[in-house]
Order: C-alpha cells, then structure tokens, then sequence
C-alpha cells in the first residue's frame, strides 16, 4: 500500500540530521558577490565573485542562514542570484539584449531589506516570476548605496525577438505582454503598494544613457 | 594559530543526510507531511506542463528554522574569500 511504501520517505521535517529525499528547483541557481571597490582601481572581475550554486530547497537554505544579511554588507555591495551559466553582467551573451525590472527604496531605514530579498529570492527559485515557457528571468540581484536599496530583476529581452530565436519567437505585443506580467509578479513579491512603480529599462539604453538616467521603458 | 595540529573537523548529520539525499519527484512520491507542515501549494504543481518543481512563499519558509547546515565545512573561509568579514570595509553603521 501507499502508507508501507511513504515510510522509507523522510524529509527534513522529520529528521533534519537523517532525511533521505531533498526537494529539487526547477533551476540550478548561482549566488554572486560583488564587492565595494577599494578605492585603488581594482578591476570589476576581482570585485564579482561566485560565492555557491545549488539545486535544491534545503541548499538555499542551509546558505541562506550561513550567509552574511544584506542589511549588514558595505554599501556598494551587491548580492546577485542567477541562473547557472549566466554571469551577472550586460555583456554576457545572455544578458546582452535583456533588461531588468527595478525598484529603489529610498527609505532605508524604515523597510527590512534582509526581508524584502528573501522574498524575491524566494520567487525566483520558486518560479514564481515567470510561467514555464516564458523563459525570461535571468535573475536577480539587490544593489546597497549609500541613498537607497535597489532590487532589481533581469530578463533575457526587451520583449522584442531575439537573433537567435527564429520560429518560437513572440510578437513584440506578446514580448511585452510577458514582461509586464512578469513585472507584476515582481512587484508582488517585494509586496509594494499600487501606487508604487516598478520600472523597466534596457541594458544597453542604461549602457549608453552615461550620468543620465535610462529612460524607463515600461511600468508596472 | 596555525601551528595548532587539531583533528580535521568531521562534517554534521544534517551535512551528509543533504549530500547523501535523493531528489524527491514531487509528482509521484506521495508525500505525507508530518502534522503542521503544508504541502506545496498544488494549485502550482497540478497545473498543465509544470514539472512540480514550483513552490510558494509559505511553503519555502517552513525550511527556514529546520535547515541551518553550513553548506560545507570549509564554508567560514569560503565565505572569507567571497564576501569578507566586513572588517576590511566601512560597514553602513560606520560610514565617515
């Protein structure tokens, strides 16, 4: 019977030293750290590091609790969680016609970013950001600066087609359709108001818009 | 202190029974919870093509105080080299 069988099936809630199954992601995932520069012309490749991939929940966890808080890092600090195999920079080839989803939080005080970033991470490998065929989420990543907290997500296009995506690709009606629902999920899991605004920009308009401000593309 | 011979440190229970587990496939392994502990949302897992590898919010934060293994032994020194100590850098707290 079923209940003979369920008996050799232990997981971590029945015996967090002796369980014998783990739960799978649906994604092999990558945890990145860039560090605040030094001030003495340290190169971007020194200061981003891989810090640990994993595939299953009790993974996350297990560095999640053995992981410096964001609350607690050096402003210009970043944490970045990434689909393994995608480095978390514009130039990456699969990064290089994406975009991402954004949000600051100028109150740095009166949110709890250690919170806010495990929900987000949370989404991610729980796919909850996007449907299964969507394949857009790259990942996410929460930047500290001395004003403000911004967590963003990246996707892999703008909504437009890609080169290399010829017969499957989406109208751009339907690209963006996607990013916008894409977008409201994000906006869900950082659990903001209506009235607050994620934006969406382009890596390469952010790239080429030098000191000023990438205009947003599109708003949810 | 690095003189000091000390016995090589032996990884925890919960270290091995991590590496040593196998994936549960959540569509076919029937599951029972011990009592208190919800399930994964089935709305998630049930619909269409998914491989029931989706989980919500509440389901994943059970994990949080059950599971606090370091995910390997060396992990303090890993952690070192990757994201410091903060002592090499001002801390928020500190900034001049």
């Amino acid at each position: 019977t079923n209940s003979s069988a369920n008996s050799d099936i232990r997981t971590v809630f029945d015996d967090p030293d002796n369980f014998n199954v783990k739960h799978p992601l649906m994604n092999h995932w990558t945890l990145w750290f860039t560090k605040p520069p030094s001030g003495k012309g340290d190169n971007w490749n020194e200061l981003l590091k891989e810090v640990i991939s994993f595939d299953s929940v009790e993974e996350f966890w297990g560095i999640y609790n053995n992981i410096t808080p964001t609350s607690e890092l050096a402003l210009k600090s970043d944490y970045h969680l990434f689909k393994k195999g995608v480095r978390p920079e514009w130039e990456d080839v699969q990064n290089k016609h994406g975009g991402k989803w954004a949000f600051q939080f100028k109150e740095k005080k009166s949110i709890n970013i250690d919170a806010l970033w495990l929900h987000v991470m949370l989404a991610a490998i729980g796919e909850n950001l996007e449907d299964e065929d969507d394949n857009e989420v790259m990942g996410v990543v929460v930047n500290v600066r001395r004003g403000f907290y911004r967590i963003g997500l990246w996707t892999r296009t703008v909504g437009k087609a890609l080169p290399g995506d010829q017969g499957k690709g989406r109208s751009t009606d339907q690209g963006k359709e996607v990013l916008l629902k894409i977008g409201k999920r994000f906006k869900q899991s950082l659990q903001l108001k209506e009235s607050e605004a994620v934006e969406f920009s382009g890596h390469t308009d952010s790239a080429h818009s030098g000191s000023t401000r990438a205009k947003a593309k599109f708003v949810a | 202190e690095t003189n000091k011979s000390v016995e090589p440190p032996q990884p925890t229970a919960g270290m091995q029974a991590l590496k040593s587990a196998r994936f549960l496939q959540v569509k076919n392994d029937a599951i029972n919870y011990p009592e208190g502990i919800k399930s994964p949302n089935p709305a998630l897992n049930l619909g269409g093509k998914s491989k029931g590898r989706q989980y919500d919010k509440d389901f994943l934060l059970q994990f949080q105080d059950v599971f606090k293994e370091k995910p390997s032994m060396d992990w303090d020194s890993k952690l070192k080299e990757t994201v410091g100590d903060g002592s090499e850098s001002a801390r928020p707290q500190s900034a001049r």
